[in-house]
């Protein structure tokens, strides 16, 4: 490598890392620096937030089938029961029919 | 041409599955009724409600095969401080809706001593009955009750007597 390649090289301009500015803002007012989250944390956050969403969403389910669950059972009773106030006046019409003939 | 015709055709199925459900409009009577009972379960939520029956109990197995066939069920019932808060009119333009072809009544009590009367029609299709709809009045008390879907009334009968459903009576006939 020639002279003017390790120059080029040494003064190639690089990206400063994520916590360069918090780093120069906190010497700059006193403050003490705040150590970068590690890696693992974010991931365990997320899957606890997925845990969540998820456990959310199943709980939701079920209150949404107990809920439709009571309301077939309400509507079966509701026409079980007019159904059979019909059937019972037919019935009874009937009946005083074969005793008038 | 196919890609067009797909999705008309599923526009035209689509129309047709919601047509089997009676259109009755209650915004009038909701507004004088007291209390009101309102179920609205449309085919997904059927499907939904029928896994929470469960099929260890032979009861709710039996209200489960009934519910799995079903497209809809659909019941307003309305409650009225005084006799005479909806009028016969108003029934009568429930009727109206069921006097198509497609409905066929097959019950019609009307008592004059006690007030009451219960229509109930049936949607006959190739299969036996392809929907339900009931009109009750009552002097205080309106109920409109429309199944859609295949409803097997035998199995209604049956069904009689379990969770408060009184029991139906429906006479069999002899094969």
């Amino acid at each position: 490598m020639n002279l003017e390649d390790e120059i080029r090289s040494a003064l190639r301009p690089k990206e400063p890392s994520p916590e360069f500015t918090e780093r120069v803002l906190a010497r700059v007012y006193g403050m003490p620096v705040r150590p970068a989250p590690r890696p693992w944390v974010r991931w365990v956050a997320a899957l606890a937030a997925c845990i969540l969403l998820a456990s959310g969403a199943m709980g939701y389910r079920q209150y949404r089938g107990e809920r439709a669950k009571a309301q077939v059972l309400l509507a079966f009773r509701i026409a079980g029961g007019k159904l059979n106030k019909a059937q019972k006046k037919v019935q009874m019409l009937n009946a005083a029919r074969r005793n008038n003939s | 041409m196919k890609a067009v015709a797909f999705p008309l055709l599923l526009i035209l199925f689509a129309g047709l599955a919601a047509g089997q459900q009676v259109k009755w409009n209650y915004d009038k009577l909701a507004a004088r009724a007291t209390d009101s009972v309102d179920v609205n379960l449309d085919g997904s939520l059927l499907r939904l409600a029928a896994k929470f029956l469960s099929s260890g109990d032979p009861d709710q197995a039996k209200v489960r095969k009934m519910v799995e066939g079903l497209k809809g069920i659909y019941v307003k019932t309305f409650e009225f401080k005084n006799p005479g808060d909806y009028t016969p009119a108003d029934v009568e333009g429930f009727r109206a809706q069921l006097h198509t072809s497609d409905w066929q009544r097959i019950v019609g009590v009307h008592s004059k001593e006690e007030g009451e009367d219960v229509d109930v029609y049936i949607k006959p299709d190739a299969k036996g009955i392809g929907g339900l709809a009931i009109i009750a009045a009552e002097p205080k008390e309106l109920t409109l009750v429309n199944i859609v879907g295949p409803i097997d009334l035998d199995s209604l009968s049956e069904l009689g007597g379990h969770f408060s459903i009184p029991e139906l009576e429906i006479e069999k006939k002899k094969k």
